[in-house]
């Protein structure tokens, strides 16, 4: 399975790529949400997950989610937010623009897992 | 003062022995730094009193300190998922048409700790039962401080974090400062008292479900037939007990059966035989 | 004053204890022990500003080896493995998370900036106009990191778009 990560911070790129590499996905980065949509309309294959940051430039990441809804190319994606955004509100636009879930930063390895997980994208019994 | 080798040993096979988690050699400082409080909060004067004390005489609160501060994974919402699918798609059809007259469900969460399994349930219960219809959850613990803490409600940001979808986290909690807490729609049907299983329980009215998950890992046999006793006088006829995956009434208790519920199982007094009625004990 | 915003010192010092546990300290065994000095020294610091209903900034604030000693928790390597580029891309995360949450209590309608790291000390020069509403100072693994709130005093009530 593949994902992507996308945050305009390379050490949270790093983190969530050593997640997401420890249930066997292969990870492909993005610095931020129009890197993204770039590199999927070169991939032939869609990924299957994408961990998405919020405040990022060029493109955040609610607008990168309503893109990628907009595209039926790109249906098949699980969509979820990384972010520090924490405000209720906040969490309700993201679910309402499409994301699937939603993990607010800081948050541990565990933590990750579990919501993808709730997601079916964890094999059962995988969390380390 | 690190742990000895011995020390290390005792608490290294408690950990295996009672909650099947190994501890590598080499992790002797984490498991000091994680007793460090926990002998505090008891009163010794450092861990290597505190693990003297308990090797002279065991203690099960003790063992239980030792075994919440070593492990990372009891604080989840939905812990284990598969109880709480067997619930929506098992058990909440089947107590829908059987308690259609008094419209009323009641849960018993048995070792609430933090009050997130508790909450967990309010959630289901909130989702799957028709309008018009009750639900009463009591959790209980050992632990005055947890009982106060879930009676409380509040969960910081890393706690929601845990296994709780997002889209139930905006509709069951709100923001209070720095945390989150459950709305009053759930906290109005949930309560928590204090309660030490293995000593005679109080008068309670009966459950249509009882939730003892990772409780009995702590007991001896002897212990273990105790509280199932006891459990059994407060589980309906008809009710369901869920123990957590590495427990089983059988060999202890014989006047349970274990049945299948969705893709878990569970635990039902045996038609015909009265509640509690073991001539073991 | 800041009298509508309701960010004190504990809440402040949950949300680093959640960073510690989170990425810093998973195994809890290394937190910030607090030492309540408002003027330990720094070495490099990162901030975000916040604008709209409330106006300031959050500071991270530490020496090199403290955040070098983070960005490689961060970024799972050896300390003396860490580039300036890891050091000043974690300093940016690590003020941004603690932001994000503080925003997250403020009236609805405050936007948070992109991090700003500055590889300097700490000096209120860069937040001129500003007052200390409240912090959290202290001593990891013997170095010192701080993290501070500080408000803009001439708060102009700035229109916002939301």
């Amino acid at each position: 399975m593949r994902a992507m990560v996308i945050d305009d911070s390379r050490a949270m790129r790093m983190i969530l790529k050593r997640i997401v590499t420890k249930l066997n996905f292969d990870a492909v980065e993005a610095g931020d949400g129009q890197e993204a949509l770039d590199l999927l309309a070169d991939m032939p294959e869609v990924p299957e997950l994408a961990l998405i940051d919020w405040n990022m430039p060029n493109m955040n990441g609610l607008e990168f989610v309503t893109n990628v809804r907009a595209d039926p190319r790109l249906r098949e994606m699980t969509l979820v937010m990384v972010t520090t955004e924490s405000e209720q509100s906040q969490i309700v636009r993201a679910l309402a623009a499409g994301a699937h879930e939603y993990v607010i930063k800081p948050f541990t390895e565990g933590a990750m897992i579990e919501k993808l997980a709730l997601l079916g994208l964890v094999p059962t019994g995988a969390n380390s | 003062m690190t742990l000895s080798q011995p020390e290390f040993a005792f608490v290294s096979t408690l950990v295996r022995k009672e909650a099947s988690i190994v501890l590598a050699p080499g992790k002797e400082y984490l498991v000091e730094a994680r007793l460090i409080p926990v002998a505090r909060a008891v009163g010794a004067a450092n861990v290597n009193e505190f693990l003297a004390e308990l090797q002279r005489r065991p203690n099960p609160a003790h063992q239980r300190k030792i075994i919440d501060a070593l492990t990372t994974n009891e604080t989840s919402w939905f812990r284990d998922r598969e109880p709480f699918a067997a619930l929506t798609d098992v058990i909440l059809p089947e107590l829908i048409k059987s308690r259609a007259t008094t419209r009323k469900v009641r849960f018993w969460s048995g070792a609430s700790s933090s009050g997130q399994e508790a909450y967990s349930l309010a959630i289901t219960l909130q989702e799957a039962l028709p309008s018009g219809w009750n639900y009463e959850i009591v959790g209980t613990d050992i632990s005055t401080e947890m009982v106060k803490r879930a009676e409380t409600a509040e969960y910081s940001q890393v706690e929601v974090n845990r296994g709780l979808p997002a889209s139930q986290l905006v509709q069951y909690f709100e923001r209070a400062g720095a945390h989150w807490r459950v709305t009053s729609q759930l906290r109005k049907n949930v309560s928590f008292k204090l309660m030490n299983l293995t000593a005679p329980l109080p008068a309670m009215q009966p459950f249509d479900v009882i939730f003892m998950r990772n409780v009995l890992i702590y007991f001896d046999v002897a212990t273990k037939r105790t509280v199932l006793q006891n459990v059994a006088k407060l589980l309906r006829p008809d009710g369901w007990l869920f123990l957590g995956a590495a427990e089983t009434t059988i060999g202890i208790d014989d006047n349970y059966e274990r049945v299948a519920a969705g893709r878990t199982s569970a635990y039902r007094v045996r038609t015909g035989v009265p509640a509690g009625a073991s001539r073991r004990g | 004053m800041s009298v509508e915003v309701e960010v004190n010192e504990n809440d402040l010092a949950e949300m680093v204890e959640q960073v510690w546990e989170s990425y810093l300290d998973p195994e809890g065994i290394n937190p910030l022990i607090p030492t309540y000095d408002e003027n330990q020294p720094s070495e490099v610091h990162s901030s975000v500003s916040i604008s709209g209903s409330w106006t300031g900034h959050i500071v991270y604030a530490c020496s090199i080896e403290a955040a070098r000693r983070a960005a490689a928790a961060f970024l799972a390597m050896e300390p003396d493995e860490v580039s300036q580029e890891d050091l000043s891309d974690v300093l940016g995360e690590l003020a941004n998370i603690v932001g994000g949450n503080v925003k997250a209590m403020l009236p609805p309608g405050a936007f948070l900036s992109l991090p700003q790291v500055v590889l300097a000390p700490e000096s209120t020069a860069r937040f001129p106009n500003t007052e200390r509403i409240s912090g959290v100072y202290g001593i990891w693994d013997g170095e010192p990191v701080s993290i501070s709130m500080w408000h803009s005093r001439a708060d102009n009530n700035q229109e916002d778009g939301a």
